[in-house]
């Protein structure tokens, strides 16, 4: 007889929740859940179909020892033996800082919590980061600087009363299905959509003005439109000098960038900007939404805060239906990061730095704690290939897949004196390790994700784990016990516990809450009901005011030339996710999209005798690859898309780390390629 | 209780045989001595077969029920079952349901002249039919056969093509797209062997299977030529997998392929929205 | 035999009295939502307005089926195990639209070739409606001849007259099922009749904005190459949920599932019609652009059901594909604006 589990999605942001019907230990049915109040019954194909891989015959079953060029299988306690032994041997002959954890925007916030605490305590170093790196460190960085806190402002429903809606940099119909959902419906109630973006998103099907920005153009843009929105005299006067600081130094970084110096810089046409510029301006519920095409730059920091100074210019900010939105691509990505698991900051983005934040985690934990920042995952692999990095320990990722400049990252791996992976299935990644543990899908264990509305919400346990794998918080305690680091817990419900203690922001959640629906953060108390919208009557900086910044234009780190003519832009589609590792393996997206394919404009296909789904080898400085085309009208001429999902055709065998020097983030949106015929 | 139609039968692989690049014609005898008797099928039929482990695959019948006591199916490697398929030796076992679909109206041609048309693989549906009426020469006129692949190497059966051509009142072109050093017939599109075949329209039957680009083509050559629509007789393509109308992936407007075809008229498919 | 009064308040022993010798499927209440439960591990809500999103067609035609076990020993033996699921079950509180849903697809599965899985379940479910004395938020089944109260395709039919049930027996099966109650049971008056013939009539006037499902049926053949396929399909996102919460909607997908060197399940899957894959062959697609899978899934139900099976809509009206489409596709729209031309 079926039992039905009520659990929340572990795909992207969006944090859907649904039932999982299962019978005799498998998953047998989706049912939705109506009552949701983001999903409303509403899911998109990865949410009804995309859990098949749960049940891959494929799964990783027991811990593997590497042995030759490949693994033989092995019981928990020598998997943890060796991982120790190897762990206190690089300790002592090259100190802590010598090794790296990479956690997971997959994993529960309690599992991200526990690996940043065990980096912290058992190897006593600050060197932890995740893929957030690879996605919204700019974000991080970004609005930390000019709100105080760098997560999305406003809650996804309120998004179906905005009046006017700006998309820049997002294909939410693809990525975030169920906040284009809200998208939609507020089009349907009058709102205004307005969408910048390279390629023709569907999205752009229904705007009411889309521009076709150059890829990196977005400062440009940006700042053209906040000159005539100045110009105009349409800026919130009011808001600006009772709320924020910094307005002077902002207008005169704009002043020279006019709509027509920005239509010259960005490719979009005068009166679009202008338009752009009084649309947004002219409403009180204006509302930005943005993604990897703001934040996978060279200048992704610049991105982000050019959409804060937007914001704060109008007064859209602080209010229902407004705000500025970065929608967090993984289940819980928005949770790795309030968990700490970044090299400078503890759970709470309290910074290891400051000594109080310090003192109150050396009590809590008894042991003496590093106070030096840590390597972010793009630094960690230059150290790696360089030699002074010598192990990693990684959960839920793939950066073979990932990372940009793959060729690159292998080495690196490679050169790693000890790679430990803990993962579902035989990654790329875990294939070079040399011990793999097996971990748990979402529906082997509980836990809780936090949504990109800074919502978290429980993930409960509907099937036992498969084989001999375990739940990946179990596997960080048992580790950290072997390790002579006593961690007793059991079960997750107890580390929620702990994070409230130690977590502002997380104190007022704990399991019994959860019971009765999501808690948004700031949860400061038992009693608080969570916090939809942020900055309503303070911003949560230091001092409670905004901070403009003042942001010129720059370009790109690698643009197209004579030998590489065309700007590469990588992302993702709707029925892949990330690296494919999940996806790939659930025959409803698998026969949606088998393999990879570059999108080429037709003008440029026909330049260059290119047809449609004929192989073709686009390559860049740092590799190249043999893919299928696949001509289309949606796409700027000159720029190319590749989706990054698939290994056989990696689209990162061709970007760059070249990264944002502050936010340490990938320009994974602008490289240079050529294309040839194969 | 009913029998359960989705189950498949166990055959054996009795021969293996190489026809072209990427293509293998399998005959196979089922297990069950039972069903080895009493299955029966007529031309234009197909069957999904299941290569266990992998999964299921619809492919037409090339053998004719002239030929009794085995099957035989050709088969190209396009996908995950067929390139399994392309494993397989004699003696291993696979998995069959069929016959399904409607065939090929041998009895409606009886007394008529034959015009067949084959393209690439689209040869083999035809060859069962082609060899059941030489069976049965006698029920019919003259029997054209145009017969065209992409390149010499792709021709399939050529050893039957060429018998079939030295049968009385029977005649068979052929043309590939692009010839080879040791191709000497026509080069061309299939379309350009019409120029060669006259016939009497009023007496003939058009059997056109081949590539979906190939049908629009090849139609209007036929009705150029004077061919009514209801003479003209094509077997239409659609990704198909339970074979029994359930599914619903084979679905053209209203009808499914697996059913009310693959077969069919040009008059019907005419009036067919989503057919050609 | 007689049409039968049942008081309300006898309903949950009746209920539990199947419990030994069937599954009992009741409507009950979880996190707020409405939905089918077993009556061994969920309280039953038998005063409930609407139906639950996912409709009964489940029970008969599971989302995710194991239909055979292969086991290949080696390359020359393979043993076969059917699996057939033949538990006994009772599912009440149908809704009449569900109630059409599932006549629709016993004519599919059970018609010309059996499908023994659907069988196996069907033939031990005893269906069990429940009238709707209102319109529930999305529904439309009057402009659909499939509501707001049956007219058969029951084993047994409740109609809520306020403190007691009418219920008619429609079948040997549904006799059957009572037959061991009859004491809980009073026959039923005249007045009893007319009362529940009165509810009907209210509910029916009840609707409003009603589709003109008669006059698509008719015209829509003539929309063929219409714009408006192109301009209501243009949000899609490709989630496949009309067609699975769809009462009607009956498309599988059959996928070999190896579980390891030797052993394979044969599973099927619901499938969408609105997916791009649905129609994939090597060579091409021969439905690529969502505008023309949109017309599919409209013409399907609208046209083509009626055509193949004697006039009976594909569609039971029960709204629950404008419910669960995350950009508001809505079929009573389209069919508004066949009516416009």
């Amino acid at each position: 007889m079926q039992k039905r589990i009520l659990t929340t999605c572990e795909f992207c942001g969006c944090g859907c929740n649904f039932y999982l019907g299962v019978e005799n230990e498998r998953v047998t049915a989706i049912h939705p859940s109506p009552s949701h109040h983001v999903s409303q019954g509403r899911l998109c194909i990865k949410g009804w179909q995309g859990h098949e891989y749960i049940h891959s015959k494929e799964r990783l079953k027991t811990p593997l020892i590497k042995q030759g060029n490949g693994f033989r299988e092995a019981s928990w306690d020598e998997a943890y033996e060796l991982i120790i032994s190897k762990f206190n041997q690089i300790k002592k002959q090259s100190g802590s800082d010598s090794i790296a954890v990479l956690a997971s925007a997959k994993c529960t916030n309690e599992e991200n919590y526990l690996l940043q605490k065990f980096a912290r305590t058992v190897i006593g170093t600050n060197n932890v980061d995740h893929c957030a790196r690879l996605c919204h460190a700019s974000t991080v960085a970004g609005l930390a600087t000019t709100f105080g806190s760098g997560a999305m402002t406003n809650s996804i429903n309120e998004i179906s009363d905005a009046e006017v809606i700006f998309v820049i940099g997002s294909n939410t119909t693809e990525q975030h299905p169920l906040i284009a959902s809200k998208i939609i419906k507020a089009v349907k109630k009058g709102a205004k959509l307005i969408v910048a973006d390279p390629r023709e998103i569907q999205l752009a099907k229904i705007a009411d003005l889309y521009m076709c920005h150059r890829p990196g153009s977005d400062v440009a843009l940006m700042n053209g439109m906040m000159n005539y929105i100045i110009a105009e005299g349409l800026a919130d006067e009011e808001f600006i000098k009772t709320r924020t600081e910094g307005f002077e130094e902002f207008k005169n970084a704009v002043a020279d960038c006019t709509p027509q110096q920005a239509s010259q810089m960005s490719g979009v046409p005068i009166d679009d900007i202008k338009r752009a510029a009084k649309t947004y301006a002219a409403s009180k519920k204006s509302t930005i939404i943005y993604s990897m095409g703001i934040t996978q730059h060279t200048t992704g920091v610049d991105n982000v805060m050019s959409c804060s100074n937007l914001a704060m210019l109008t007064g859209n900010i602080g209010k229902q239906s407004t705000g500025v939105n970065p929608l967090r691509g993984q289940n819980n990505v928005q949770g790795a990061c309030d968990m700490g698991a970044l090299p400078a900051v503890f759970s709470g983005y309290q910074a290891v730095g400051v000594d109080a934040n310090r003192q109150k985690f050396e009590d809590a934990w008894e042991v003496k704690l590093p106070g030096k920042g840590g390597l972010t995952a793009t630094e960690m692999m230059e150290h790696a290939a360089s030699g002074s990095l010598k192990a990693i320990y990684i959960m839920g990722e793939n950066p073979m897949i990932s990372d940009p400049d793959i060729n690159h990252t292998e080495k690196a791996l490679k050169t790693l004196d000890f790679l430990v992976v803990q993962d579902i299935f035989l990654t790329e990644t875990a294939k070079l390790a040399h011990v793999v543990l097996p971990g748990v899908s979402f529906a082997e264990k509980d836990g809780t994700f936090t949504s990109t509305e800074r919502m978290v919400q429980r993930v409960r346990k509907a099937i036992n784990p498969i084989g001999n794998s375990k739940p990946d918080w179990q596997i960080i305690v048992e580790l950290s016990n072997k390790c002579g680091y006593k961690l007793n817990y059991a079960s997750p419900r107890e580390i929620m516990q702990e994070i409230a203690r130690l977590t502002p922001s997380y104190a007022g959640i704990s399991y019994e809450r959860l019971e009765n629906g999501g808690l948004c953060w700031p949860c400061p108390a038992p009693d608080h009901p969570g916090t939809p919208v942020l900055h309503k009557d303070k911003f949560t900086r230091a001092g409670g005011l905004g901070k403009f910044m003042p942001i010129k234009y720059k370009l790109p780190a690698e643009l197209p030339d004579s030998e590489y003519p065309f700007v590469l832009t990588t992302g993702r589609i709707g029925f892949h996710y990330h690296t494919g590792t999940m996806t790939r393996k659930a025959w409803a997206l698998d026969r949606e999209i088998p393999t990879g394919y570059v999108e080429i404009n037709k003008n440029d296909a026909d330049r260059l005798s290119i047809g449609n789904n004929q192989m073709i080898k686009v390559s860049s400085r740092r590799g190249e690859i043999s893919i299928k085309s696949r001509v289309v009208k949606t796409i700027k001429e000159g720029v190319v898309f590749i989706p990054f999902h698939f290994a056989e055709a990696a689209a990162n065998k061709l970007t760059a780390a070249n990264l944002d020097p502050v936010a340490k983030i990938p320009e994974y949106k602008v490289c240079a390629v050529k294309l040839e015929r194969a | 209780m009913t029998d359960n139609i989705y189950t498949p039968h166990l055959m054996t692989i009795k021969k293996v045989r190489e026809e072209a690049e990427g293509i293998k014609t399998f005959t196979l005898e089922f297990n069950e001595p039972k069903l080895q008797k009493s299955f029966e099928y007529k031309p234009g039929q197909f069957g999904e077969v299941t290569i266990f482990g992998v999964g299921e695959a619809p492919i037409s019948i090339t053998s004719s029920p002239a030929n009794k006591g085995y099957i035989e199916l050709c088969v190209a490697k396009v996908g995950k079952v067929t390139q399994a398929m392309h494993q397989k030796r004699e003696g291993e076992v696979i998995g069959f349901r069929g016959p399904y679909g409607n065939a090929f109206p041998f009895n409606e041609l009886a007394g008529k002249d034959i015009l067949f048309v084959g393209g690439g693989i689209g040869l083999a549906p035809l060859r069962s039919l082609i060899n059941q009426m030489f069976a049965e020469r006698e029920k019919f006129g003259k029997i054209t056969i145009l017969y065209g692949c992409q390149t010499p190497k792709r021709l399939l059966f050529m050893d039957e093509v060429e018998r079939w051509g030295k049968q009385p009142n029977s005649q068979v072109l052929f043309t590939v797209d692009r010839a080879d050093d040791t191709w000497q017939g026509n080069v061309g599109v299939i379309t350009t062997l019409f120029t060669q075949v006259s016939f009497d329209a009023a007496k003939t039957y058009a059997v056109v299977v081949g590539p979906p680009i190939m049908y629009r083509f090849v139609i209007a050559e036929c009705i150029k030529k004077r061919l009514a629509d209801d003479h003209i007789i094509v077997s239409l393509e659609r990704r198909m997998e339970c074979g029994v109308g359930k599914c619903g992936h084979c679905q053209i407007s209203g009808i499914y392929c697996c059913m009310d075809g693959p077969v069919f008229t040009y008059a019907q498919v005419k009036s067919l929205k989503e057919a050609v | 035999m007689n049409i039968l009064k049942l008081e309300k308040s006898k309903l949950s022993g009746l209920l539990k009295s199947w419990n030994d010798d069937f599954e009992v499927m009741v409507p009950a209440v979880e996190n707020g939502n409405l939905v089918f439960g077993n009556l061994g591990d969920y309280e039953p809500v038998l005063d409930f307005n609407g139906r639950p999103l996912l409709p009964p067609k489940e029970f008969m035609f599971p989302q995710i089926e194991k239909t055979f076990s292969f086991n290949a020993a080696d390359n020359t033996k393979i043993g076969i195990e059917t699996h057939l699921d033949n538990t006994k079950r009772v599912i009440w509180g149908i809704r009449p639209c569900d109630l059409k849903g599932i006549k629709t697809l016993d004519t599919i599965f059970l018609s010309k070739y059996v499908d023994a899985y659907y069988e196996a379940r069907r033939n031990n479910t005893i269906l069990m409606g429940l009238n709707c004395n209102e319109p529930c938020n999305y529904g439309f089944c009057s402009s659909c001849q499939s509501g707001p109260f049956a007219n058969g395709d029951f084993d047994i039919l409740f109609t809520d007259l306020g403190s007691d049930y009418l219920v008619n027996i429609g079948t040997k099966q549904g006799e059957k099922a009572v037959s061991k109650s009859l004491k809980l049971f009073k026959t039923a008056t005249d007045a009893d009749q007319k009362k529940a013939s009165d509810i009907e009539a209210a509910s029916r006037k009840a609707f409003k904005n009603l589709p003109a499902m008669a006059t698509a049926q008719q015209r829509l053949p003539q929309y063929w190459d219409d714009v408006l396929w192109k301009q209501e399909s243009v949000n899609c996102i490709l989630c496949g949920g009309c067609n699975f919460v769809c009462p009607t909607c009956h498309c599988f997908n059959i996928e070999d599932v190896a579980c390891d060197k030797q052993i394979s399940t044969r599973m099927r899957y619901w499938d969408s019609c609105q997916l791009g894959g649905f129609t994939q062959m090597a060579a091409e697609n021969t439905r690529p652009l969502q505008e023309e899978r949109l017309r599919q899934r409209i013409f399907h139900k609208i046209v083509y059901t009626p055509d193949l099976y004697d006039g009976a809509l594909g569609c039971t009206g029960c709204g629950r594909c404008i419910e669960v489409c995350p950009v508001e596709i809505d079929i009573t729209h389209i069919i508004g604006r066949i009516k416009v031309k």
